[in-house]
């Protein structure tokens, strides 16, 4: 099988799962898909947060898709950048949790959904909101044994 | 091994280059006189042979004990500060990482206030396809420009009294995985650039552009069809290889579409025989069982006639690249004694443990020996110029995590560490990585704009308790004169001067000066940041000869440390327990450093 076979029938596997995920629930609030998002954990002017949709992760918590998501990872090249198992290489570490544009599931579906401005790629395009939520579902199931407040190296 | 020409001729040749530096700010000397001028640094590697030695001798072997640190400046950039500054007359020209600032510094003032800073606008998309960090290689001083790249593919040159923009030329397509880090060498006319992004399946080419106007003249390919790579039947002789189109018959799967072949590394021009030499990267994707074959002209040496790009000879160190054997490291080109014969050579140190010399006017292979602990193969053969490959060390997805294999990735040395070489000592310095790794190749898809790799690779300590070295090596005969042993892998470029006194940097932040002849170290200062830049010396309108670096970890080593690139600057994390020390001795950082006596 080629590459581009394997990834074609990953997405489509997806896109059947999507189908399903809809009519059960939507995934959206309602709104165009997907909406603007707003962003609680900015500091907002006059304390007066502007209006935005709200994203609900679909999935969330559901192990079996973070297992596709963790093969979605490998197969769409995430792990060229964020390392195998998403520990970081020339992208960012996602599995430390500390987030350079937000760790709630919405923050990081914007992430991967319309990519960031210093080389994220947008791969909302390549892989549907249905994907990017599969890929978030993955990410948040990470364990965060890495977020070391103090390292020493003397001898205690 | 002697060296066929080394005059010592370093007074006269230094009160001549004085009276040319005030020329040649002005832009009225042609770059042909500058390479004999030495208080200037007017080329990445300091001349056309790319030597990186420097006929200045006021610091000599009894003297540098007292060097010290004179002056020093923050670029403000914290990504890996590789390259090298330029000095031209009484100016100092920095090239930033990302993004790719252009510092101008007046050296006849106190303090060295800035000329000038030229601040061009650099996508910050070109960040996620650059593949191991922001850096950049350095700029090249020509016709009174300061021409380079910049990382998201366009070639700018500068004018060197004003820093004023004079052209732009966009080289790379950064959303088909292409950058620019590798330094410009210009000929004549010409600037030659090639782009990188081996790790994201490009196309790899070679472009000349017009030096006057930065119009691109010619286009060509490292790898496809002959009519790409501007290999003419007539013209293109490569000396163990016979055919047409080798560039697409040594893969499987129309493979070479997305082979990568990038060219990140250093130029080298020999004015004689009309050639320019450099190396190309890695094959793609990682995972070297989507490409069967040789997999030409990746991983190899080719030589090119700078006017129209003309493909002249190729020579492949590591056919069917499946360690990531990249060898866009220097070419160094040296006349030596090699069994009793003067010649022509071109040395080279290849990622792939092994170092090169060949005849550079014809490719034919000389010398290949180890000059790191390497295990996927056992020897070059000097008849076939093909390596005995150790089948037990061979990648792929099929045959999962194959451990142990040296030396890993990063390479015997770094591309990005260029070597130095002495006509007085007929030595040849570098600094080397001293690792191993396992690797487990997956497959891999192609999708435009991401990472076509396919790869798992840990790396190990090599044997022998130490990390890297920085070492002397005779090139004649392929042997280890001396090396110093250091607790990181090494990652500095060389600097040597007529004074044999050797310069290097280390990763935990060690700038150091040695004796040329026996490696002994003369003075070492800790710098801001680790070094993985290259030094360079230079007589300032003082009159004295100054020693400039720059300090700032980074490049690839960030692929080793993990998650620098988060949020948080002062994470430089520890990626295995052979390194963890790392974080204790240094942090991101950029810093240009000048030492004198």
């Amino acid at each position: 099988m080629s590459p581009r076979t394997f990834v074609a029938l990953l997405l489509a596997a997806l896109a059947l799962s999507a189908c399903r995920q809809r009519t059960a629930a939507p995934a959206v609030n309602a709104t165009p898909s997907p909406p603007a998002v707003a962003y609680e954990a900015h500091v907002a002017a006059g304390g007066r947060i502007p209006p935005g949709g709200t994203l609900h992760n679909p999935h969330q918590g559901d192990q079996a898709v973070a297992a596709s998501g963790a093969l979605l990872f490998s197969a769409m090249n995430c792990d060229g950048c964020h390392g195998p198992g998403a520990t970081g290489s020339v992208g960012p570490n996602l599995g430390v949790g500390r987030w350079r544009y937000g760790g709630a599931d919405a923050e990081v579906f914007m992430s991967i959904y319309y990519g960031r401005p210093k080389g994220m790629p947008a791969f909302g395009g390549a892989l549907g909101e249905e994907g990017v939520w599969t890929l978030v579902t993955y990410l948040r199931s990470l364990p965060r044994s890495d977020n070391l407040v103090t390292e020493s190296w003397e001898k205690p | 091994m002697r060296a066929i020409a080394a005059a010592p001729v370093e007074i006269v040749l230094a009160l001549l280059a004085l009276g040319a530096g005030a020329n040649l700010a002005r832009g009225a000397t042609p770059v042909a006189a500058s390479a004999a001028d030495d208080a200037q640094w007017l080329m990445p590697a300091k001349d056309y042979a790319a030597t990186r030695y420097s006929r200045l001798a006021d610091i000599t072997a009894r003297n540098a004990t007292h060097l010290h640190p004179v002056w020093t400046f923050s670029t403000g950039v914290l990504a890996g500060h590789e390259g090298q500054p330029l000095v031209v007359g009484d100016t100092m020209y920095v090239v930033t990482p990302w993004p790719n600032v252009l510092y101008a510094f007046d050296l006849t003032r106190e303090g060295y206030p800035l000329r000038w800073k030229y601040r061009p606008d650099v996508s910050s998309n070109a960040i996620g396809v650059s593949c191991c960090d922001t850096v950049n290689r350095g700029a090249f001083y020509a016709d009174g420009k300061i021409i380079y790249n910049l990382l998201d593919g366009h070639t700018v040159a500068v004018d060197a009294k004003t820093g004023r923009e004079l052209w732009k030329t966009q080289i790379a397509d950064v959303g088909s995985g292409e950058t620019v880090t590798m330094a410009p060498l210009v000929v004549k006319d010409r600037v030659i650039v090639g782009a990188s992004g081996g790790e994201f399946g490009i196309y790899g080419w070679t472009k000349g552009l017009d030096l006057k106007s930065g119009a691109v003249v010619w286009i060509a390919r490292n790898v496809g069809p002959d009519a790409d790579m501007l290999a003419g039947a007539g013209s293109f002789k490569p000396l163990y290889d016979s055919g047409s189109d080798l560039g697409v018959r040594t893969w499987t799967n129309d493979g070479w579409r997305t082979g990568g072949a990038p060219v990140w590394g250093w130029i080298s021009y020999d004015p004689d025989l009309g050639l320019i030499y450099y190396g190309t990267g890695n094959a793609a994707p990682y995972n070297a069982e989507q490409r069967l074959g040789d997999n030409k002209w990746t991983a190899s040496v080719l030589a090119r006639r700078p006017e129209d790009g003309t493909l002249v000879w190729a020579y492949q160190f590591t056919p069917h690249d499946n360690w990531d054997f990249d060898a866009t490291g220097a070419m160094v080109l040296a006349d030596l004694v090699i069994a009793g014969k003067p010649t022509r050579a071109l040395v080279h140190f290849d990622k792939n443990g092994f170092a090169y010399t060949l005849d550079r006017a014809t490719g034919r292979l000389l010398v290949a020996e180890p000059f790191v602990a390497v295990n996927w193969a056992k020897s070059v053969d000097l008849k076939s110029g093909r390596p005995l490959i150790d089948p037990g060390k061979q990648t792929g997805a099929s045959r999962g995590t194959v451990k142990g294999i040296c030396p890993c990735l990063e390479g015997g040395v770094s591309p990005s560490s260029p070597p130095a070489y002495s006509p007085r000592t007929h030595l040849f310095y570098t600094s080397t990585n001293n690792l191993c790794m396992d690797y487990s190749a997956t497959r891999a898809s192609y999708l435009k704009g991401t990472p076509f790799m396919g790869i798992n690779s840990p790396y190990t300590a090599g044997p022998g308790g130490y990390l890297g070295t920085f070492m002397a090596w005779d090139a004649a005969t392929g042997r280890k004169v001396w090396e110093n042993k250091e607790e990181f892998p090494n990652w500095s470029g060389a600097l040597v001067t007529a004074g044999d006194v050797a310069f290097y940097g280390t990763l935990d932040g060690w700038f150091k000066s040695v004796d040329a002849h026996t490696g002994k170290v003369l003075s070492k200062f800790k710098v801001g940041s680790g070094v993985v830049g290259n030094p360079i010396t230079y007589r300032a309108p003082d009159g004295k000869q100054y020693v400039a670096v720059y300090a700032g970890i980074g490049g690839d080593w960030l692929l080793l440390a993990g998650d620098v690139r988060s949020d948080d600057p002062t994470d430089l994390r520890a990626p295995a327990d052979y390194v963890k020390d790392i974080a204790r001795h240094t942090s991101a950082g950029g810093m240009i450093w000048i030492f004198g006596l």
